[in-house]
């Protein structure tokens, strides 16, 4: 649908260099990247507030490089909400829609039922600087939608949220993208919401697109050591490609041998990418098992996370499981308690080079 | 907070004791510095009081010349004329001045934008007399600008166009600047929505970066207009005539006296105290949204 080709572009210090990625027709497409990488830069850039100085953008096969906003069909969000603050919620809404040549009356009717649906009937006449956070947020996202945008463009929408209002979101945004079939392009630098609503994504560091993809195989099977600490893989080791069977590898991380599924070489650098609720904890002696991975360690620390628990084993290298609270209740772990860690070849991912 | 009942204090029919105002004044606690702070900040407020005072003593006490002196047509004439030629000024400078404040509050930091602003603030630091120089070597009728000024009929020398650009020279940094700390102030990011929902540069300029902007905008204007009808050097330099107040107060000093000059000021004092008054009350709300925020 929109497609960015070789994009580079410079802000003062900051540039991005050489962007290309596609977004389909109904993608829940998520932009990631740690503070400053250049995010909501290639957010704006998509909606036509940047200029690129090299590349072509296109959007249904039409190039659309110096194509200005107001004519692009694309609407945003910004994380501030970017309400405006001296007209009503009302009329907020109905901004995009006035624009369109509606008349004021006209548009406040137009826009009625979609603040019925949102839930802000009852805030209609307020300014926005009496409203919530929440309330901001969905009367942001109404005057977004109110146009019918082909893209809905959104940078960073939970992160001034509490806890529960994030949640009840999350469900207005999935709702939205599957009801209303939009094009939704987010801008975030958490994993949960990529996990949670992604169906593609790119992760952006420094101003370099480094990975595209589909979300789950962005997520699991990273291209390069970077994209892994950013998308939160727990386990990354480095090591070398000691021996390789048809595909059947075994690698040596510090002096501990793993096996693991590459076509890289013997003697070649490999990173090993093992998420922590693939890592297999049991104590006492392991029963015998297809695990091809199998060692011993004790625990060093358990990290409470709500329902669920870190725990830090020192095998030799240091590895990290995930736990239920529950589980790590019933074998009463603690530190200092020996255990034996397993881990499926299929659950390595190797990352070569 | 437990507070000790006094006679005065007044307890109201829940039970609740309602202290004088004298007493809710004494629970307020100043520390030393801002004492200190308000001491060392009367004396400049008490030069000014002390000046108003001063000459509204000696006035008040000859109410008859006073009511002469300000009902004179060559007095009201002199104010309405300095009041008109500021207003026209201030016209001016929101129709040519908005535009460059805009620029100045969008565009990157360079050396170019360094430049302009330098050029802005000018009249700032030059003695009047030498802006009133500036103005005059311009628009004089052999002037870069006054001599074809002047083949189309417009004539700036001891004319109301000359005073008017007078005027306009030494007040437009007053109301550039403030107007663009006013445009700075608009986030840029809601002109970025305002473009995504359909707005051009010029309609989102209307509609949502120059409405959030008012209350600088008449600020700007204010102390724009306030600067031009104080002007007196560099308004006589290319247009002596027709007098405007400052022209006026001069002229009876040097040809009648204190005693005349003195009430015309007093009555100017009066009269500009009330127009920035009126204009006060009259846009109180401006640029306010909401009376809870």
């Amino acid at each position: 649908m929109i497609a960015f080709d070789h994009i580079s572009l410079s802000l003062g210090t900051f540039s991005l260099k050489d962007v290309s990625l596609t977004i389909n027709r109904g993608d829940y497409y998520f932009i990631v990247g740690p503070s400053g990488a250049g995010k909501t830069v290639l957010l704006e850039a998509i909606a036509g507030l940047h200029r690129p100085e090299r590349g072509r953008v296109l959007l249904r096969g039409e190039e659309i490089t110096a194509l200005p906003p107001e004519k692009r069909g694309i609407a945003l969000v910004y994380q501030d909400y970017s309400l405006f603050p001296h007209m009503t919620v009302i009329d907020n809404v109905g901004y995009g829609l006035r624009m369109r040549g509606m008349g004021k009356r006209e548009a406040r009717g137009e826009v009625a039922g979609l603040l019925e649906e949102f839930g802000i009937s009852y805030i209609a006449d307020r300014y926005p600087a009496t409203l919530s956070g929440g309330e901001q947020q969905r009367v942001a996202l109404a005057r977004a939608v109110a146009g019918k945008p082909d893209i809905l463009l959104l940078d960073e929408p939970l992160s001034a949220l509490d806890p529960v209002t994030q949640e009840k979101f999350i469900h207005d945004l999935q709702r939205l993208h599957r009801e209303n079939g939009i094009t939704i392009v987010q801008v975030s630098h958490s994993r949960r919401e990529a996990h949670l609503l992604a169906t593609r994504m790119a992760v952006i560091i420094d101003g370099t697109l480094v990975d595209e993809g589909r979300a789950d195989v962005v997520l699991n099977t990273p291209r390069s050591r970077q994209v892994a600490t950013f998308v939160g893989i727990e386990n990354i080791l480095d090591g070398r490609v000691a021996a390789n069977d048809g595909g059947h590898a075994t690698v040596d991380v510090g002096g501990h041998a793993f096996e693991a599924v590459t076509d890289a070489a013997a003697g070649e650098e490999v990173t090993l990418c093992i998420r922590a609720d693939d890592v297999v904890l049991g104590v006492g002696d392991g029963r015998r098992s297809s695990t091809r991975n199998t060692m011993a360690g004790t625990i060093t620390r358990i990290v409470e996370n709500g329902p669920v628990a870190e725990v830090k084993v020192n095998c030799g290298v240091d590895l990290t499981a995930v736990l239920t609270r529950r589980s790590v209740q019933d074998l009463h772990l603690a530190p200092g308690t020996p255990v034996t860690l397993s881990i499926k070849v299929t659950a390595i991912h190797v990352i070569r080079g | 907070m437990k507070t000790e009942t006094l006679p005065g204090d007044i307890r109201r029919g829940d039970g609740e004791i309602v202290l004088p105002w004298w007493r809710q004044q004494k629970r307020q606690h100043i520390d030393g510095c801002t004492l200190w702070f308000c001491i060392m900040g009367a004396a400049i407020v008490g030069i000014t009081v002390l000046a108003l005072a001063n000459i509204a003593m000696t006035e008040l006490a000859d109410p008859v010349h006073l009511l002469e002196v300000a009902a004179s047509s060559e007095v009201l004439g002199s104010i309405l004329l300095t009041f008109g030629a500021g207003a026209s000024a201030v016209l001016l400078l929101l129709l040519f001045g908005t535009p460059l404040a805009y620029v100045l509050a969008r565009s990157r930091p360079s050396r170019f934008k360094g430049f302009v602003e330098s050029i802005v603030d000018i009249p700032l630091i030059l003695p009047h007399t030498v802006a009133g120089l500036l103005v005059y070597l311009l628009f004089m009728r052999r002037g870069w600008l006054g001599a074809p000024l002047s083949d189309i009929g417009i004539a700036f020398e001891d004319a109301f166009p000359g005073t008017v650009v007078a005027m306009l020279f030494v007040a437009s940094p007053f109301f550039i600047n403030t107007m663009r700390e006013g445009f700075e102030k608009v986030p840029v990011h809601l002109e970025n929505v305002a473009r995504t929902l359909g707005a051009g540069t010029f309609t989102t300029f209307r509609t949502v970066t120059l409405p959030l902007s008012l209350r600088h905008m008449y600020n700007g204007a204010i102390f724009a207009w306030g600067r031009a009808i104080g002007e007196f050097a560099g308004v006589i330099m290319i247009a002596y005539y027709p007098f405007i107040i400052s022209t006026l107060i001069y002229y009876s000093f040097t040809t009648d006296g204190i005693h005349t000059s003195r009430s015309i000021a007093f009555v100017v004092i009066v009269v500009s105290l009330a127009v920035f008054y009126l204009l006060r009350r009259m846009t109180r709300h401006l640029g306010r949204y909401d009376d809870r925020v």
